[in-house]
């Protein structure tokens, strides 16, 4: 039971990972590539880590590290790419 | 597990082509953050799948860490950038 | 260590590598370096060195790119000095024409043109001897202490004065804006007999 769910999770992460790795082949936008990688990335990657969590509970404490560390930073990461990328766009 | 492995492996060649095939630098940038993610929890799912903790351990240093080199860089690109299309001297 | 995934991953150590080989500019390489830093660090946490790959994440991807673009960054320039004037004056489109072309060409070699002003003619030219810029633009021909002809200087307002020759030899075949006229302008015996070897550790282009 807990193995069907634990890789459950990962299949949610893992569809998340390619529905938001996709459009950065095509020529979109920076700031459109941006959003929906930062949302897709960390989502699934958290979806991913819950999927290995369950799988192995005895490494909560390294894996409850991974999910914090990729939440905050990913979010972070996303603010300063757009900042950067429009204010130095800005000036072409 | 392998299959899941592999299916990991496809997602992370997507930002690899895009990083070699785009000019724009932002562009790289994103594609760069994208595998950085990607790498650091490939390797988190290879330490569960050898049930090894030394490699979790070096993953999760790598996902903490490497974001903040990403942000420094893209401060440093940003004024390069800035400085390069000005034109002045600071 | 016979697990197939084990192959594909370190399949794309050398697939990284050669895009990082094959890329020309310097600041799209060293974005793709930080790939190979993260995809290596990948290969070596697979193949089991921890602390090799938590080396190559930290030194080899997060300090050694931050470094590099800042010495690309302050090497990869082309510093022309400027009257303080120049820029603000009547002849602003001729000279915004120029300063585009200019920069179109250095751009083609991954350089920026960076502006330096300066108050007067004889602090620009005390700017090139010390070797503060890479070359000046002086605006009044009438100060021009390297002019080949008087008369040239009429109808060419600008005059840019040189001193790395290899920079030099690729403005004279690719600038082609009428109003300006280029000459080299050889520092290094002016440097021997003016300040000595001072200035021996400033960098060249």
């Amino acid at each position: 039971m807990i193995n069907l769910l634990s890789y459950t999770c990962i299949g949610i992460g893992l569809f998340f990972w390619f529905w938001g790795t996709w459009p950065l082949v095509g020529h979109r936008s920076v700031l459109f590539k941006l959003h929906s990688l930062s949302v897709a990335d960390t989502l699934g990657s958290i979806a991913i880590i819950l999927g290995l969590l369950l799988k192995i509970p005895r490494e909560w404490p390294l894996l409850v590290l991974a999910i914090l560390s990729l939440a905050i930073w990913n979010t972070m990461l996303g603010y300063v790419l757009a900042y950067c990328s429009s204010s130095g766009g800005s000036h072409d | 597990m392998n299959l899941i492995l592999i299916a990991l492996l496809l997602a992370l060649l997507i930002p690899i082509y895009e990083a070699w095939q785009d000019d724009d630098i932002w562009q790289k940038m994103l594609a760069f953050a994208s595998i950085a993610t990607k790498t650091s929890i490939l390797t988190l799912v290879i330490s569960v799948l050898r049930d090894d903790w030394m490699i979790g351990v070096v993953g999760v240093i790598i996902l903490s860490v490497g974001n903040a080199g990403l942000m420094l860089l893209a401060h440093l690109l940003r004024r390069m950038n800035y400085i390069g299309n000005e034109g002045t001297y600071d | 260590m016979t697990e197939n995934y084990v192959y594909v991953i370190i399949a794309l150590l050398p697939l990284t590598a050669s895009m990082l080989v094959f890329q020309t500019n310097p600041y799209h390489a060293l974005v793709i370096r930080g790939i190979l830093g993260a995809v290596s660090a990948l290969v070596y946490a697979v193949l089991g060195a921890a602390d090799v790959a938590l080396t190559e994440a930290l030194v080899g991807t997060l300090l050694s790119v931050a470094l590099y673009v800042v010495a690309v960054r302050s090497s990869l320039v082309m510093r022309l000095g400027v009257h303080q004037d120049s820029t603000a004056g009547a002849e602003d489109v001729c000279f915004k024409e120029f300063k585009d072309e200019l920069r179109a060409i250095l751009g083609k070699r991954h350089l920026r043109l960076e502006l330096v002003p300066y108050p007067d003619a004889q602090a620009l030219h005390q700017a090139l001897m010390t070797k503060e810029v890479h070359a000046t633009c002086m605006g009044r021909p009438k100060h021009d202490k390297h002019s080949s002809g008087v008369g040239v200087a009429e109808k060419q307002p600008y005059q840019i004065a040189i001193r790395v020759k290899h920079l030099h030899d690729i403005l004279q075949s690719e600038l082609f804006s009428p109003a300006t006229s280029l000459t080299y302008a050889d520092v290094s015996e002016a440097i021997k007999t003016d300040l000595g070897t001072q200035d021996l550790g400033r960098a060249h282009l």
